[in-house]
């Protein structure tokens, strides 16, 4: 049995970290950028660290990934768990509630950044490998699904890609990190572009052609000069992820998110 | 400083007072407006920035930084009508909102975007206005000191994010 105060303890301080400290990528990535607002950006992420500030006032919200092996025993639903560590990091912290209860008749502020949102996925074995986004809205709002005709080319896939990014990048607080999940159903293409997104930035994909895809799609991305801040200097997109799944004959889902400049995300793992 | 005198590209260093509001906020001053409603704040001579800010600290008053402007285009109109002479925000704006910044001669600064921790030191002063129900979508009224703006849209109509 894997306790839920042992895992709310790992997931607490892995929530804290990913909301105040960047990605030392990020970091020697920034110290390159010397455009509009290059030096309020580095103080800004050696302040966060030292201070226990968050680097992005938009604290997000909480998608988690739970891969959990069939010989995992929990004591109670994980949701629960989830959302308990979630509660307690950002009551803890300086961070901002950002949920609201309900998404049209009454908007109304939940005051403890829950609920969080929760992917499960069944595995073997006696591992629960638990993976997540802090996802702000500004990067969220530009997910975009396409359901292409299932006989498209890859050079339609890459062009619809690249075009939504045209118009929406300049947004999302670029240099972005760009999710793609191709196949399955509408729901699950989203799903994966999402979980595309908790790979590191040199995660690339274990199929060669795809790989080669996320590197052609990266070279396209950052062709259009968008840069940091949306405002034309340095780089505009960090890395692009793909993932993949079966499906029907008839469709070709084509899922797209993407994070912001600080790609916030953890990944713990526990053996039962 | 005087808005009109202000180009797209413009970096500026920005002591005063900000009125903070985002989506909540601007919504309700809109129904209040269309029920004839007296508004809770004066917004003549106002710079409204787009935020939401975090939970403040013992050291200072929270985590702060811009939202996304796009979003508020809708309600850019009314802002300027009650005599707001600038907004601060985050990304590129609709072509609407560039026509409006140029028929009513007022200016969009981008505020750094996920700069949060740094620029909750340059805050002196916060006070809600107005709205408190609304949590951090309240309206606030803060004091900055030293604030990184860049101008994207200028009283011209000229757009940073329309290059080509």
């Amino acid at each position: 049995m894997i306790s839920a105060k042992r895992i709310i303890g790992n997931l607490e301080e892995a929530i804290s970290k990913a909301n105040s400290e960047m990605d030392p990528k990020i970091v020697e990535l920034l110290d390159l950028y010397d455009g509009p607002f290059s030096s309020v950006l580095r103080e800004n992420a050696a302040m966060a660290k030292d201070s226990g500030l968050p680097i992005c006032q938009d604290t997000g919200f909480l998608e988690f990934f739970v891969f959990q092996g069939n010989e995992v025993a929990l004591e109670e639903p994980i949701i629960e768990t989830l959302n308990s560590a979630v509660k307690n990091v950002y009551t803890d912290s300086p961070f901002r509630y950002s949920i609201v209860s309900d998404p049209l008749l009454n908007r109304k502020n939940t005051g403890d950044n829950t609920p969080v949102i929760c992917h499960l996925f069944p595995i073997r074995g006696d591992e629960l490998e638990i993976r997540f986004l802090v996802k702000g809205g500004g990067s969220e709002n530009l997910s975009r699904l396409f359901m292409l005709n299932p006989s498209a080319t890859v050079d339609e896939l890459v062009h619809t890609v690249v075009e939504s990014l045209r118009e929406s990048a300049a947004r999302g607080c670029p240099p972005l990190k760009v999710g793609i999940g191709i196949g399955g159903s509408s729901d699950k293409a989203m799903v994966l572009a999402k979980l595309a997104l908790t790979r590191s930035f040199d995660e690339k994909h274990l199929d060669k052609d795809y790989a080669a895809l996320e590197e052609r799609i990266l070279r396209e991305v950052n062709d259009l000069k968008i840069g940091y801040q949306g405002l034309g200097t340095g780089i505009t997109a960090y890395s692009v992820h793909i993932e993949t799944y079966p499906t029907h004959i008839a469709i070709m889902p084509v899922g797209l998110a993407m994070d912001c400049y600080i790609a916030r995300k953890g990944r713990v793992i526990f053996e039962d | 400083m005087r808005i009109e005198e202000l180009r797209v590209g413009d970096e500026l260093s920005y002591s005063g007072e900000f009125l903070i509001m985002r989506d909540a906020a601007q919504k309700r001053l809109k129904e209040m407006i269309e029920e004839g409603k007296k508004l809770p704040v004066s917004l003549d001579g106002a710079i409204i920035f787009y935020a939401g800010p975090a939970k403040p600290t013992e050291d200072s008053f929270g985590a702060i930084g811009p939202t996304t402007s796009n979003r508020m285009d809708l309600f850019l109109e009314m802002l300027f009508m009650k005599g707001v002479l600038a907004t601060v925000g985050k990304g590129k704006r609709s072509k609407q909102a560039v026509s409006l910044c140029k028929e009513y001669g007022r200016v969009y600064f981008l505020a750094p975007s996920g700069a949060a921790a740094a620029l909750a030191g340059r805050i002196s002063d916060m006070t809600t206005l107005a709205f408190d129900d609304l949590g951090t979508e309240a309206i606030f009224k803060v004091q900055v000191k030293d604030f990184p703006l860049y101008v994207a849209i200028d009283s011209l109509g000229n757009d940073v994010f329309i290059s080509e």
